[in-house]
């Protein structure tokens, strides 16, 4: 289980001996799981552990490091925070992990208005500094703690996108090294390699190739060092913490930025609104969050979450029509007062909504997310399902996936008809729509989630919703007719120009398509065609 | 179902697979909580994770591996011994976790610790030395058992007092400074107090914190037993170490809770913050200097008390009885920063990453022993956010933190000052 | 079979133009470019068309190149290589109007002056670039990224999704159109990205390169129906620079742009020429021009808090800058600009672009307001070597998304029928154009003789994008010879 000696020899010559390793204990420790985002599901059977773990510092060593894996042959997998360790593992034997955190930069131009940050840094820290200057990004959904570069390859959605769309769109200036160790720069760095001011061009825009969506290429094409993201203007005043964990929270400067928490009398009366909000062009953030999500937040465990949601039924769920909206006064403080006043008359005058009471602070969304708590319930959790499209989209595929849900439960967590969490984004443009998946990883019939994953996108193809979960997160044979059509073909040929030894990361972006070829309990859902698919090369057309 | 009967015996470390299989990697048990997260740098919180890099050097690596073990995946050998014990079990990761997940990362760690020397491979040879100086001499610097109360020479002491002193080994034979400077402030309080003398056996941090549990329970039974003896109801001491040993580390080496243990452990600057309220103490020297303080991290996050459980763990790993939780949320935080910022003329300044979130001086967890530098570089780390908050002094509550920042800013030569606490309470009361 | 007839069999023979006069027509536009010979123009009736059409080239080898509406300015439709001109101009329907989620979605021969008042009867709009020519195609200028006149949207990016037809052939849809079954489908259409991967930037700034776009959703905003104008009059355009980061970092306004003297001259005369020449004379040299709008709900309301937000910015950083409401010596204070810039240039007047001298070279690129000034500088200094006018130079600076950026635009005038003085803009172009590159400027849409100077600079990129042309376009058949193709 290791690369070989000579790739090792001119690896360590690199980066030097400190900041590499092929000992077992190391590679072991890289290995993600058991738990983790996808970790708990069936997936995680072909992940393999590292055959040598390394740290570069520069893009020129990350470059070094790729040839010499061309040279050799040698798979890689390049992680920056790890977070989405389902998928942040090899799935293939002796493959090099390229570990990427010590290249953390963060320079901002305060001015125009963006941050040039290497694959290490996180969002906690980017948003710090951002505010320090008086602008912000937003902390996606996926938590404070993802790298800030791999989370906008992938989405980077979060309910402050509201305005801002979501983080993939963002993307400036970019340093890639492409798997055979070329280095490609986009937009305005194409032409200064030092200016990250700008991400279009030249002529046509190589960024879409980059990123992939969605959810990305994860590591199969080769690797971004360094990219410019773009920051938006905020308020003055920075909110300040509060608290000692873990009940830690900003404290909001109630004149410039406020929560506000509304029961509307019908799920139609909260889509109203929202679209009422949107194009009214107020606020900064419109959720309607899973019900199951107040009974986390007023929990301090497991044990008082599962007191609280077992009085739930299906007639409070449906009753629980609770609208989130954050105000940010940007202009001023009399803009909060006047969209204070314009929510007022959408939602309690026009349409019968009741305020409630909200915390004067904010624990999610503008300094933190606490992602990690979404495994608090039950143990196990993944985001099955999730897109952007429009409102009347997210809607729609709510009642749909809570009713395919039903048949998968247990062992999926009971959420009495929960029909998922929405937001607005791009001002009523576009939704946010997630569908979370919560089940004990140790539950005997845990293979069901598996098989839940598939059906989601049979009901996605079937009743012609969008999703986020492509390529290597859904069987890359069963979704790539039917999008596009044929997205997949596309993929497959990006992979064959620019990485035709299947060297980074294999065999995305057909991981999904590997599981349900290597496990027993898949086959009785796989109707579809499909290749063989051999981990070690591009996938290939039969 | 999933259903298991589990208890907090660290002795098996089965007790702690849920914890070793639910751990997420979402690095809480790493970064600075990320609602104080202060930007782009000093964001970090577990030194080991920063000085090594590699996985296995942090909490979550540590958590697969000990998994793996149990597992049968891996075995011990030098590398894993080595990464179990370049960590100074400063507790950063557990306060982090519980944040969201509430798993029992300490203990896990500690737990494995326990394996690694129950199984003949750990500790460190230099902390095998230092059991032997604690078995032979009852301290860690093998120093003649009877110079323990050296230092109390010509210090009244009061045998019938309901307040034991804990010295602990530090005070007692290197900063006899400390153990002088308590004394006064107690006898400026007009509590009366004793000590227990050469009957007062080193508290067993560096055996317990190593994995030598077996010997760690042998002073601690020690120990508990002269307090007994003594009829003492409260135990105060000045070391953040001795604190926490006595506070927690012994009711969880004997399956209990603090609250069975007989005595009530306070540190002295938890006593020093009741006189204030009392107003029996005051500050009358004027100290004008810009001082920050350290958090300890067995003072802070982790002396919360301990409560021994065992039960179910079942279906979505639900707890039954519901488990009690240690976050950190109430560790001795405010009391040394008020006591600070009364002292007249100090302009009191924290650092970047305080309370739970504090950067650890470095010696814990027998790494001062075993890995001098590695103990010496976390030092660096924090005295540069001494630096840059711009303190002329930093403050600390435990002699072994006083002792790793003394020894870092003399290799280099800075001249940022280092004081205990206790010795500052000292002269703002003189 | 022949090509023709092979054409003729797609499209139906009157849509099938060989004659010379046609062709000659096809064969350049309203720029400084020569001429090139199409072969054959074919006119595709409906989007089916499209792929056939694209197909018989693939197998004859026979360059496409697609025109939209007709409208064109920097020589990217002019088929140097022959071949089939695409016209899509009949292709022009306005698929859908969809308020509640606020899109449209339309045909490439879809241009300003038909959408603009389609929609204005629903109180909607899309955000149109800077007075743009009534015959222009909507969806082109959004694939060529011209930079919107309202720069509040943090979101940007008018274009969401589309139905293109790749050069190999094959039809796809982009984003969230992708589902089966589009548009019969619960998904609108509404989010650009994906599938697999963001497909939608590839043909964007390609100049008809990277395929033909069959249809296309744009996003939509309300249109005002309250509004004021504000002028700030400058001499030096140092001045109007920290304004022009200020006033949109704090969202206050609409429209949002600095002209010099020229270009707002040739948009605010009525009477051509004796206003353009009173105008020129007594505009300041520069001008910023912002609109602040009232949203549907309680309009004015949000009118009043952004203009004290103004103008307690004017209190705080730019005291001496007056703001007026109307410009001295100006039928009218230039109010009616509101109404002009939610419509595109009336149909019935010469482009403005084109008053004065009959045509107008834009050399354009992405910048930092900042350094607008030395570009200027560098303008003004190199132009009179070309012996052009510094009194006909317009300038043009667009904010893009509040300030992070700026879209600098220079306009040379010069009459098309003058082949010397034609030629002379061509050289200043292409001259100025590798100073401005040496100085910084972004050139991130390279027309005609920028690309190869551009290119040459973007060595790794142009290697990149080479690899990716031959993926989509193995016959390189699409528009050859633009870019760096």
């Amino acid at each position: 289980m290791t690369i070989p000696q000579a790739a090792y020899k001119v690896l360590e010559a690199i980066v030097g001996p400190d900041y590499i390793s092929q000992d077992p204990i190391d590679c072991e420790a890289h290995t993600p799981g058991p738990n983790g985002f996808e970790t708990d599901l069936g997936v995680a059977t072909i992940l393999k552990s590292p055959g040598c773990v390394i740290f570069p510092s520069t893009t020129e060593e990350v470059q070094k490091i790729v040839k010499t894996c061309n040279r050799y042959k040698v798979p890689f997998i390049p992680i920056s925070t790890q977070w989405w360790s389902g998928r942040g593992a090899a799935k293939v034997e002796d493959a090099l992990m390229i570990d990427l955190k010590r290249m953390d930069q963060c320079d901002i131009d305060d001015k125009h208005m963006f941050a040039v940050v290497g694959s290490g840094l996180i969002y906690s820290q980017l948003q710090e500094e951002a505010m320090k200057r008086g602008l912000y990004t937003t902390i996606p959904g996926g938590g404070s703690q993802v790298g800030v570069v791999a989370n906008h390859i992938l989405y980077g959605s979060s309910p402050l996108n509201y305005r801002t769309c979501i983080a993939n769109r963002r993307i400036l200036g970019v340093e890639w090294v492409l798997p055979d160790g070329e280095i490609l720069r986009l937009g305005s760095c194409a032409l200064d390699k030092d200016d990250y001011l700008w991400g279009e061009g030249i002529g046509p825009d190589l960024r879409g190739m980059i990123r992939g969506f969605s959810p990305g290429w994860m590591g199969s094409m080769g690797i971004v060092t360094k990219m410019s993201v773009k920051l938006v203007p905020f308020q003055p005043d920075k909110p300040m913490p509060v608290g000692i964990s873990p009940d830690t929270a900003v404290e909001l400067p109630l004149k410039r930025i406020n929560w506000y928490n509304f029961i509307l009398p019908s799920k139609d009366a909260l889509v109203k609104a929202m679209y009422e909000i949107a194009n009214a062009e107020i606020g900064a953030g419109l959720t309607k969050v899973p019900l199951f999500w107040r009974a986390i937040a007023k929990a301090n465990n497991k044990e008082e979450f599962w007191e609280l949601w077992d009085q739930e039924s299906e007639e409070t769920v449906a009753a629980m029509n609770v609208l989130r909206v954050l105000l940010i006064g940007f202009t001023s403080e009399k803009q909060l007062e006047y969209e204070e006043r314009v929510l007022q008359d959408i939602i309690v005058k026009d349409l019968g909504g009741k305020q409630t009471r909200t915390k004067p602070t904010d624990e999610s969304w503008v300094k933190n997310a606490d992602s990690a708590s979404m495994w608090m319930m039950c143990g196990g959790y993944t985001s099955l399902e999730f897109d952007f499209e429009a409102i009347s989209h997210a809607v729609a595929k709510g009642v749909d996936c809570s009713k395919l849900k039903k048949g998968y439960t247990p062992p999926l967590m009971k959420a009495y008809g929960d029909q998922g969490w929405f937001q607005v984004g791009d001002y009523g443009h576009l939704a946010l729509f997630e569908f979370l998946t919560y089940q004990d990883p140790d539950d005997e019939q845990k293979h069901k989630v598996d098989e839940w994953s598939v059906a989601l996108s049979k009901m996605n193809i079937e009743n012609r919703y969008y999703t986020a979960q492509l390529a290597s997160h859904k069987p890359l044979f069963l979704t790539g007719p039917a999008y596009g059509p044929d997205y997949h073909k596309w993929m497959i040929k990006f992979k064959e120009e620019f990485d035709p030894d299947a060297l980074s990361n294999p065999p995305g972006p057909a991981d999904t398509d590997l599981f349900i070829q290597e496990a027993e309990w898949m086959q009785k859902v796989k109707d579809w065609p499909a290749p063989k698919i051999d981990a070690n090369k591009n996938p290939k057309f039969e | 179902m999933p259903e298991e009967y589990v208890k907090f015996d660290l002795t098996d470390m089965k007790n702690f697979e849920y914890d070793m299989k639910r751990c997420v990697r979402c690095k809480g048990c790493k970064w600075v909580d990320h609602i104080y997260m202060p930007g782009a740098t000093y964001s970090t919180r577990c030194p080991s994770e920063k000085r090594y890099l590699f996985d296995s050097f942090s909490a979550w690596g540590r958590l697969r591996l000990a998994l793996s073990l149990l597992n049968g995946r891996i075995e011990f050998n030098d590398r894993f011994v080595e990464a179990i014990y370049k960590c100074q079990l400063c507790g950063a990761c557990d306060a982090g976790c519980k944040r969201n997940l509430d798993l029992e990362i300490g203990s896990a760690l500690e737990s494995l610790r326990i394996k690694c020397v129950a199984d003949g491979f750990g500790p460190m040879p230099e902390h095998k030395a230092i059991a032997e100086k604690i078995e032979k001499e009852h301290n860690v610097f093998g120093g003649p058992a009877d110079n323990r109360d050296k230092w109390a020479k010509g210090i009244q002491t009061d045998d019938k007092a309901e307040f034991v002193y804990f010295v602990g080994c530090y005070g007692s034979y290197k900063m006899q400074g400390i153990p002088k400077a308590t004394a006064n402030i107690l006898k400026a309080t007009g509590q009366s107090f004793k000590i227990m003398g050469s009957d007062e056996y080193c508290c067993g941090y560096p055996l317990y914190s190593t994995g030598q549990i077996e010997k760690a329970k042998k002073v601690a039974q020690h120990n508990i037993d002269t307090i007994a003896k003594s009829g003492a109801k409260t135990v105060i001491t000045a070391c953040a170490e001795c604190y926490k040993t006595l506070k927690v580390d012994y009711p969880k080496m004997f399956n209990k809770s603090t609250s069975d243990m007989g005595y009530q452990v306070i540190h002295l600057v938890e006593f020093v913050a009741d006189q204030m309220e009392k107003g029996t103490i005051k500050f009358k020297n004027n100290i004008d200097m810009r001082v920050t303080y350290h958090d300890a991290c067995n003072l802070a996050r982790m002396s919360e008390p301990w409560v021994y459980w065992e039960g179910k763990r079942k279906l979505y790993g639900i707890t039954e009885p519901t488990a009690p939780r240690r976050k950190g949320t109430h560790g001795v935080y405010h009391q040394p920063r008020n006591i600070l910022k009364a002292i007249p003329g100090i302009d009191y300044v924290d650092m970047i990453r305080i309370r739970e979130n504090a950067w650890c001086c470095g010696a814990g967890g027998g790494v001062a022993e075993a890995f001098p530098e590695f103990a010496q570089w976390s030092a660096e780390e924090r005295l540069e956010e001494v630096d840059e908050v711009g303190a002329a002094a930093l403050i600390t509550a435990c002699p072994r933190c006083k002792d790793n920042f003394s020894k870092a800013i003399n290799a280099s030569g800075d001249n940022i000052k280092v004081m205990d606490i206790a010795e500052m309470i000292n002269e703002a009361i003189k | 079979m022949d090509l023709k007839n092979e054409l003729q069999k797609i499209v139906g023979a009157g849509n099938v133009l060989d004659s010379p006069e046609i062709l000659e027509e096809y064969s350049t536009d309203n720029g400084i470019y020569p001429p090139g010979m199409p072969t054959v123009v074919v006119k595709a009736g409906k989007s089916e068309d499209v792929a056939k059409v694209i197909n018989l080239a693939n197998k004859n080898s026979t360059p496409v190149i697609p025109v939209s509406s007709g409208v064109h300015f920097q020589g990217c439709t002019i088929p140097y290589q022959g071949g089939i001109v695409l016209d899509l101009s009949n292709l022009n329907k306005i698929l859908e109007i969809d308020p509640p989620n606020r899109r449209v979605r339309i045909e490439p021969g879809v241009t300003w002056g038909q959408i603009t008042d389609e929609l204005a009867k629903e109180n909607i709009r899309v955000i149109s670039p800077l007075l743009p020519h009534a015959d222009r195609s909507v969806i082109t200028d959004y694939l060529e990224r011209e930079a919107p006149v309202v720069p509040k949207y943090e979101f940007a990016e008018p274009l969401m999704t589309y139905e293109i037809v790749w050069p190999n052939g094959e039809v796809f849809r982009t984003g969230s159109a992708s589902v089966p079954g589009y548009p019969d489908s619960p998904a609108k259409g509404t989010n650009p990205a994906g599938p697999g991967l963001d497909f939608y930037r590839l043909p964007q700034g390609a100049q008809g390169t990277m395929g033909v776009i069959n249809w296309a959703n744009l996003k939509l905003e309300y249109l005002p129906k309250i509004n004021k104008i504000f002028f700030m009059p400058f001499e030096d355009i140092n001045a109007a620079i920290e304004p022009i980061y200020k006033i949109p970092r704090v969202h206050i306004g609409q429209e949002f742009f600095l002209l010099n003297h020229v270009d707002l001259a040739l948009i605010l005369a009525k009477q051509w020429p004796d206003d353009y020449d009173r105008l020129s004379d007594i505009l300041p040299s520069w001008t910023l021009i912002l609109t602040i709008s009232g949203p549907p709900r309680r309009p004015e309301e949000r009118i009043e808090y952004e203009k004290e937000a103004l103008f307690d910015l004017k209190k705080q950083y730019f005291q001496d800058m007056p703001i007026l409401e109307a410009l001295p010596g100006v039928p009218g204070g230039g109010r009616e600009l509101i109404h002009m810039l939610r419509k595109p240039w009336p149909k019935e007047e010469v482009y403005w672009k084109n008053r004065l001298s009959g045509a107008c070279q834009s050399l354009f690129f992405i910048a930092r307001p900042e350094d607008a000034p030395s570009f200027y500088e560098k303008v003004v200094d190199e132009a009179p070597k070309y012996g052009y006018p510094l009194e006909d130079l317009g300038v043009y600076l667009q904010p893009i998304e509040q300030s992070r950026v700026c879209h600098l635009e220079f306009n040379m005038f010069y009459d098309p029928d003058d082949p010397i003085e034609r030629e002379k803009i061509r050289i200043m172009n292409r001259e100025l154009a590798q100073d401005l590159l040496d100085m910084g400027a972004i050139f991130t849409r390279p027309y005609g003789d920028l690309a190869d100077m551009v290119y040459e600079k973007a060595t790794s990129y142009t290697t990149a994008l080479k690899r990716v042309k031959k993926m989509f376009d193995p016959n390189n058949i699409m528009n050859p010879g633009r870019l760096c193709f």
